[in-house]
């Protein structure tokens, strides 16, 4: 469930053309935050990507970072640099790593709250991510109404989270 | 080799399966989508609406449901890829199917197709498919192995299946509280309104007998999907099951 929305928000930016999913075409990226409890597979294959929590099956890529170095990283420093001083492990294609990286930066995601979810407050977790991303597609979605309904039956059928939230998160 | 299965508590000849759960659809289809607004309390939109959601569907797809029924996530599906998709909605029953065709009709949804077909024998190509859905059908499938091997089959490569299906909560209270509702408020219920209780006692009872979210999951991943992953739904009542052709 805590995939949904950065998942919907990279497949909107394919449909819509801002981000080329080809040169990850077939890849399978696991990303990994050591200090949190956060291991997904970014399956990119028939045009979209897939973040699965399934992690058994083996990647092309692994990377694993601390929750700062991630900030840091979606704040614009360098993946080189960072993979010089240490505070990156890759293992496999170093290219396939830049190419995912490149691409989670072009999401419009507010890193911070989205990650807020494993140190304690899931619900600014939940609902803003959702809300973050699901603003700019319904702005730009031909069917925004349908766009808002998706975002909210999230939060709805999980209602140990959505009892508890509220608007002044986002 | 035991030559039975089950179908809800009673154990049944594997053969006549079939024909036990068409006799219960033929009985519920003119009240089936009433029964699930009243059974669910609505929450069964909610659990399509995130099913069409999760599915990463997009213009141009080719989409399959099966036991697709009224034709809720055909609809659904049916806007997501536009003029240039797809969208086929299955049913084993020709009940059932009919009452998703005038379902549809009444919704000016058009270019929809319809084919009756046994979940376990797909009568379509190899690699054929973007996605294949199945909501609430797996459970009533005599042979639930031979039918995810056959999703497998005709999915693309990178082609996603989605199985909506009630599963199982570990919420002790909400246990409690749902095997209340499902063996005593569900076939009362089935009994008042659609005037058949004993359809709704094998739905409860079916419910019990599917295999919870990680059996499910391993059976996906033996049909040959590479990934598998699930999300359970209003507290694991319901589970979404999302594989991966790799």
């Amino acid at each position: 469930m805590q995939h949904f929305a950065l998942e919907q928000a990279l497949n909107y930016l394919i449909q819509t053309g801002e981000i080329d999913l080809k040169p990850l075409d077939n890849k399978t990226i696991r990303f990994s935050l050591q200090d949190l409890p956060l291991d997904v597979n970014f399956v990119c294959t028939n045009d979209r990507i897939f973040v699965i929590s399934d992690t058994s099956r083996n990647s092309d890529v692994d990377i694993s970072l601390g929750a700062g170095v991630f900030f840091a990283l979606f704040k614009g420093d360098d993946l080189t640099e960072l993979l010089r001083q240490d505070k990156i492990v890759i293992h496999g294609d170093v290219k396939t790593a830049q190419l995912l990286v490149d691409l989670l930066q072009s999401v419009d995601i507010d890193l911070e709250e989205a990650l807020s979810q494993y140190t304690g407050d899931i619900v600014a977790h939940k609902a803003g991510k959702i809300a973050k991303n699901f603003k700019k597609i319904a702005q730009n979605s031909s069917n925004p109404l349908d766009a808002i309904k998706d975002s909210l039956s999230a939060l709805l059928i999980t209602p140990t989270v959505s009892k508890l939230y509220k608007n002044d998160h986002h | 080799m035991d030559n039975t299965t089950h179908f809800g508590f009673k154990d049944v000849a594997t053969e006549d399966k079939q024909n036990l759960v068409k006799g219960v659809f033929d009985s519920v289809a003119s009240k089936y989508d009433l029964m699930n607004d009243v059974l669910s309390f609505g929450a069964h939109r909610l659990w399509k609406r995130y099913t069409i959601a999760s599915s990463n569907v997009k213009t141009g797809d080719k989409v399959l449901d099966i036991a697709g029924g009224t034709g809720d996530l055909a609809i659904a599906f049916r806007k997501k890829v536009g003029e240039s998709g797809h969208v086929i909605l299955s049913d084993i029953n020709a009940a059932m199917l009919g009452e998703g065709r005038k379902n549809l009709i009444n919704k000016g949804v058009f270019g929809v197709d319809f084919v009756q077909l046994n979940a376990q024998y797909l009568p379509f190509a190899d690699n054929s498919f973007d996605c294949v859905s199945i909501a609430f059908g797996l459970r009533n499938v005599t042979d639930k192995d031979q039918a995810l091997s056959e999703m497998h089959r005709i999915l693309k490569p990178g082609g996603c299946l989605l199985i909506l299906e009630f599963s199982k909560t570990d919420s002790e209270f909400l246990k409690k509280f749902y095997d209340f509702y499902s063996f005593n408020v569900m076939p009362t219920l089935g009994e008042i309104i659609a005037d058949d209780k004993e359809s709704y006692q094998y739905l409860a009872e079916s419910i019990r007998k599917h295999p919870d979210q990680e059996t499910l999951k391993d059976m996906v991943l033996d049909a040959g999907f590479g990934f598998c992953e699930y999300h359970n739904l209003s507290g694991g009542i319901v589970a979404l099951h999302k594989g991966i052709k790799v």
